[in-house]
């Protein structure tokens, strides 16, 4: 059977096998561990202690705390990826057998964070790298060995560029002739206008 | 000295312990050192061949019998430790870890407007001895369609007859 938060694919059977743990669970509880989960996917800290004080209740083994956080996550994290709304993961969440008030304390979590979830998750997508930022300077040359009187003015740019790991930014210096430059400008003021078309 | 020996297995040469450990037999370090070491070769070479014939093998040695004793007793109390640290010191291939994937498209370049031409940016990460290397690959949805069968076809032989008999076999 497929489901629209796996992206129209099969549920995954360990999803499957873990529902029941978190039917254990109860669901004013389980609302709270998903505000947890939710804080560890958007890149904040999880509080791990807190966790385990929630689940200390139905009495799950360290291994079984584990497997909820992943499930909860896998939940939250594919429903958002595949642009789920909350009402088809709660009716979907209940076909695969998760108790009703769960899946609907769940589903209201999900819909609190759905956005900040999609934003960080296109912030996170794979990028090669990244401008950081441009700096420009505009010389005007008087002389040189080779020409006594130059009389051009140059502009020296330098492009920071962090790499596609994120770690280190690069300096990249131009130095460009007033028409090389104006070439450059032309074509990117092009490339500028055919974006704008699509936005 | 026992304990030693598997620490440094474990973890590598301590040497602080070592200097702790020379103090109180009023013994030179650099004997500590290769009394350890000795000891450390003698745990690795006995759990790699699992050898039965221990005793024997360290009769030759000529150690008192006491010692001998209490030689084989730590070997056996550690002996499936030592099996499992030697089972992870062999060299490793990079292996997978995780793919991140993004579908582009070309709409327009500087020699030529109006394109449509797809392409799939993949990034690789792979795990080697701890190290994490990344990988970037870049194709068109042709090519990825024909690397998905070749890599279908490859989980298939699976389950040939040829792989079962020889799965069954080793079980």
């Amino acid at each position: 059977q497929r489901f629209r938060f796996c992206g129209d694919l099969d549920c995954p059977d360990w999803v499957l096998a873990e529902i029941s743990t978190l039917a254990k669970i109860s669901s004013v509880k389980l609302k709270l561990i998903c505000a947890q989960v939710l804080r560890d996917l958007l890149g904040e800290a999880i509080e791990y202690d807190k966790i385990l004080k929630l689940t200390s209740d139905a009495k799950l083994e360290s291994g079984d705390v584990k497997a909820t956080i992943a499930v909860l996550g896998f939940i939250l994290s594919s429903a958002a990826k595949h642009n789920v709304d909350s009402e088809s993961l709660s009716s979907e969440l209940q076909q695969l057998g998760l108790p009703k008030e769960h899946a609907s304390g769940l589903c209201r979590s999900y819909e609190e964070k759905q956005s900040p979830l999609q934003d960080r998750f296109r912030a996170c997508s794979l990028r090669m790298s990244q401008l950081g930022s441009v700096h420009w300077r505009v010389d005007y040359t008087l002389s040189s060995s080779e020409l006594q009187e130059v009389n051009e003015p140059v502009v020296h740019l330098t492009f920071n560029v962090q790499d596609s790991e994120g770690e280190k930014m690069t300096a990249v210096p131009v130095t460009l002739s007033a028409n090389k430059f104006r070439v450059l400008l032309a074509e990117l003021k092009q490339a500028h206008s055919l974006m704008n078309t699509l936005l | 000295l026992g304990r030693l020996a598997l620490e440094q297995l474990r973890r590598g040469a301590a040497p602080r312990a070592c200097e702790a450990a020379a103090r109180k037999l009023n013994i030179g370090i650099d004997t500590i050192q290769h009394g350890v070491e000795g000891l450390v070769y003698l745990l690795t070479e006995s759990s790699k061949l699992m050898a039965s014939i221990y005793f024997y093998s360290i009769h030759v040695l000529g150690f008192s019998d006491e010692l001998n004793k209490s030689l084989l007793q730590l070997y056996l109390d550690n002996r499936k430790e030592i099996r499992s640290i030697l089972g992870e010191l062999v060299p490793r291939l990079p292996s997978y870890h995780s793919l991140e994937w993004r579908l582009d498209v070309q709409l327009a370049s500087r020699s030529l407007r109006q394109q449509i031409k797809p392409a799939v940016t993949m990034k690789l990460h792979l795990n080697q001895n701890e190290d994490q290397t990344a990988q970037v690959l870049q194709t068109d949805p042709a090519t990825l369609l024909h690397l998905i069968q070749q890599l279908e076809q490859a989980l298939g032989e699976m389950k040939m007859n040829h792989c079962r008999r020889i799965v069954r076999n080793m079980k």
